[in-house]
């Protein structure tokens, strides 16, 4: 189970936790696989996340990662010091066993 | 509004009427500047939320001990009056944080994890409250998000939309910052130093005058935080590493993989300990 914004929810993500109101009243069931309206609907309410099923998210690639690693790094990876931090990161996105 | 009132407006932050209810009611437990450890432990066990949330912070890699602490009473003895009191105020603002920003509670349980861990490299004596400051340093994120929600949801975005570092969209909305605003607030709730100037000062490690090795492993927490990729603070990327840190903490290449591997695996733990799952 994890939380996720509503922001960030796509259809096909099933709820791991009812979606209630303020006063607990269910709005949308546990298991409920979401669709688009279940979303539209969602987003127009006051409530910032729901409980989905699954763990930390897919499973990215080493190069999904990677590239990750790349984008978080664009702002200082030219000052002092900050590409030895990157190479340790790296060293251990290589070394996982993906 | 300048600096003064800014200031006066935040440290008044207990009046606000949504701030959350177990909050305010530890605030008026924590600000006694003399309290004893028993007085929070009563405080924490009248609360079956915040007695799990504690023992679950205290089993959660934040700490590392190898057994697993099953009471409140342990967890107390175990982890002295000022770690306690942080970890308190850190799980009674959990819900606030994910309000203020999804992913603010992960950014900061993810920096309370590796500053223990780099506390414990360099030997120092306290890491579990070098862990707490981790775990606080963005406490001013929460009590700007709390007091001005309109204002600093403006921040949020801008700093989304113009990719830039949340700290600077804070300064063009506020002329102050997160780190301004959680310094004011450490000194009104009667945090000890070894708490303030790594709050305050996390972004200007250099200034720590009092706790300049706590502070640097906060300031170092913060940016392998970030670039772990875990958690969300406001933007996604990595600040620069102060110089003034790298030389205060001296660490040689192997330290430093030693570091980020075992961070790394910790926050594959980390996952069951997010307290979303209440």
């Amino acid at each position: 189970m994890k939380r996720v914004s509503v922001e960030l929810l796509k259809p096909g993500a099933k709820l791991a936790k009812p979606v209630v109101n303020d006063s607990g009243m269910i709005l949308i069931g546990e298991g409920t696989v979401l669709k688009d309206s279940h979303i539209d609907r969602l987003q127009s309410m006051s409530i910032s996340s729901v409980f989905i099923e699954g763990t930390a998210g897919p499973l990215k690639t080493r190069e999904e990662l990677l590239a990750e690693l790349d984008a978080r790094f664009q702002k200082t990876e030219g000052e002092p010091y900050m590409l030895i931090v990157k190479r340790m990161f790296k060293d251990y996105i290589d070394g996982m066993s993906i | 509004m300048d600096t003064r009132e800014m200031r006066t407006q935040i440290e008044n932050i207990d009046t606000l009427p949504t701030i959350p209810s177990i909050l305010r009611k530890l605030l008026a437990v924590i600000e006694k500047p003399k309290i004893s450890i028993n007085e929070i432990g009563s405080f924490i066990a009248n609360d079956p939320v915040l007695t799990s949330r504690v023992l679950k912070v205290v089993n959660s890699p934040i700490y590392g001990f190898p057994g697993r602490i099953s009471s409140l009473n342990q967890a107390l003895i175990l982890l002295g009056l000022n770690v306690v009191r942080g970890m308190l105020l850190g799980v009674s603002v959990f819900e606030a944080m994910q309000k203020t920003m999804v992913g603010l509670w992960e950014h900061s349980l993810g920096c309370a994890i590796a500053s223990r861990i780099i506390a414990k490299k360099k030997g120092l004596k306290e890491p579990e409250e070098i862990s707490i400051a981790g775990l606080l340093h963005d406490i001013g994120k929460v009590v700007m998000g709390l007091k001005f929600p309109e204002e600093y949801g403006i921040a949020i975005a801008d700093a989304q939309h113009r990719q830039i570092f949340m700290i600077d969209a804070e300064k063009k909305q506020f002329n102050i910052s997160h780190a301004d605003a959680g310094g004011w607030i450490s000194l009104k709730w009667n945090f000890p130093q070894n708490l303030v100037e790594p709050i305050e000062y996390h972004h200007k490690p250099h200034l720590s005058k009092t706790v300049p090795m706590q502070t640097a492993v906060v300031h170092f927490a913060d940016v392998l935080t970030r670039a772990a990729g875990f958690g969300f603070s406001g933007d996604n990327f990595v600040p620069a590493v102060h110089p003034f840190v790298w030389q205060q903490l001296d660490l040689s290449e192997g330290d430093l993989k030693e570091i980020v591997s075992e961070f790394e695996d910790s926050l594959g733990q980390a996952e069951d300990f997010l307290l979303s799952d209440e």
